[in-house]
């Protein structure tokens, strides 16, 4: 298979890096496989031979690479160039754009999608699926939700007979952080936010983590992949965290619970933050994700983990390999 | 659902056996059972069980079937289990409001203010619910909305 990575900002290129590592793992699964295209925002290199991939790793950008040519990435796909893309430009939310022009395209032209990109999928969804579905070719999302946490797999290849009646979650880590700093240190939101901004952990502008934008969109993904919802982000009641006291935080301390934004879906689909007792497994502290899942078979299961950085690749590359594994022999 | 009963017997032997066949026979399920065979009052010894029951109805035939024994029933009354939960709301709290607020099956029990050096106000209350804390939690989410104060409920209500 050909893979072509679409964004080339700090995931596309952890994931190059990883492909170089593992490509005897990717090899053993598909023979023919190798990375042919790589995009970013002002242009592409592309080699129908295969890449070389160590050498594009020594060079600071993109544009410095041999044979860069400064036209769109859709070119790329809609060449019919590769058989696989990873789309992993910037998150958007507004529009999803550039990442969904990226995903319709390629899955109208039978490409397989594998992505860790929210803002596609929270906005077109039940539109993706089908496309997907509709041209026979796989759209794999893993790293779209809770980074390194493999729970669109748990819940399809383990749980398959299980009907899924709720599941809540921690399901950004920044806020976490700032939360767990309230915690342990008893200092305020400001500056807890202050200090998650100097440590890169929180953007300049906090909006998208804080007010819960964020978490908002990874339930919108989870209730429409795992519970057979159809939802929007407009369907999701959300109360972020800056108006969480240092006092409330101790008054819960004291009571042995802490004050964690947690992702609801159950009757409703909420962002809200909630008085989580010490001892229960979602109560997990810095910048760590945690997600419960309550079933009618299996009651209860929480998976804990990195919710973001370079620990996502682990979600992107288990996808690729899953679309090698289920589509590789079809095509070679 | 369980029960609260206390049987009064009379203080000769056989009769604990006695009153308990017909909880046996109406499908309950005795749980505790206390008989202070020791405190006899005026020649009658007071025997206190917590029995399941599979329906109201099975503990209506039993009380019927223990008074056509002639077995005094002194108490019987639903066990209803309590869950204690707590909550915090922030901004400007109306604590006297939601105490009178009379907020059906929910009774507070604990309550713990702290105060921001800006004046705002935190408080942690401590509620026994007795029946449908989500339908008490759904209440206080709206009275909060209403006075513009943050609720944080906890975590499953």
């Amino acid at each position: 298979m050909r893979l072509c990575i679409v964004g080339f900002g700090f995931l596309g290129r952890e994931l190059l890096k990883t492909i170089w590592e593992k490509m005897f793992l990717l090899r053993e699964i598909d023979g023919g496989f190798m990375v042919v295209g790589v995009a970013n925002s002002k242009g592409y290199v592309y080699n129908g031979d295969g890449l070389d991939v160590e050498k594009m790793l020594s060079v600071n950008a993109l544009s410095d690479c041999l044979g860069f040519e400064a036209n769109p990435a859709v070119d790329l796909i809609n060449k019919d160039l590769c058989d696989v893309i990873v789309e992993a430009t910037p998150t958007n939310i507004r529009d999803g754009e550039p990442g969904l022009t990226h995903i319709r395209l390629a899955l109208s032209r039978g490409i397989h999608v594998v992505t860790p990109n929210k803002g596609p999928l929270t906005l077109a969804f039940r539109e993706l699926s089908s496309l997907a579905e509709k041209n026979n070719c796989e759209l794999l999302y893993e790293g779209t939700v809770a980074g390194a946490i493999p729970v669109f797999s748990l819940v399809r290849e383990c749980l398959r007979g299980d009907r899924v009646i709720r599941i809540s979650g921690i399901l950004n880590g920044t806020t976490n952080y700032i939360l767990s700093r309230m915690f342990f240190e008893e200092i305020g939101f400001e500056i807890a936010l202050k200090e998650a901004q100097e440590r890169g952990i929180a953007e300049k502008d906090p909006s998208y983590d804080v007010d819960g934008i964020d978490a908002a969109c990874k339930l919108v993904i989870l209730a429409n992949a795992l519970m057979k919802r159809d939802v929007g982000f407009g369907d999701v009641e959300r109360v972020g965290i800056r108006g969480i006291t240092q006092e409330a935080v101790s008054l819960a301390k004291k009571a042995n619970y802490a004050i964690k934004l947690i992702g609801t879906i159950d009757r409703r689909l909420e962002v809200a933050p909630k008085l989580v007792p010490v001892n229960h497994p979602l109560c997990v502290h810095g910048t760590l994700n945690a997600i419960h899942l309550e079933t009618d078979l299996a009651r209860e299961i929480t998976l804990v983990g990195y919710g973001a950085g370079k620990e996502t690749v682990s979600a992107i590359l288990n996808d690729l390999i899953t679309v090698l594994r289920r589509r590789a022999r079809k095509i070679h | 659902m369980k029960f609260d009963l206390t049987l009064a017997l009379a203080d000769r032997p056989g009769q604990l056996l006695r009153s308990l066949e017909p909880i046996a026979k109406n499908g309950g399920n005795i749980i505790s059972i206390i008989h202070e065979r020791d405190k006899p009052v005026e020649g009658y010894v007071p025997v206190s069980l917590v029995v399941d029951f599979p329906s109201h109805q099975s503990f209506r035939r039993t009380i019927e079937d223990l008074r056509k024994l002639g077995v005094a029933v002194i108490k019987s009354e639903e066990v209803v289990e309590k869950a204690r939960l707590s909550f915090i709301l922030i901004g400007d709290v109306d604590v006297k409001g939601i105490i009178e607020s009379g907020i059906k099956g929910m009774h507070i029990v604990g309550m713990e203010v702290s105060t921001s050096k800006l004046g705002e106000v935190s408080v942690r209350l401590e509620v026994e619910v007795s029946e449908g804390a989500s339908e008490v939690f759904e209440e206080l989410r709206r009275m909060a909305r209403e006075q513009n104060i943050l609720f944080i409920p906890p975590v499953h209500v």
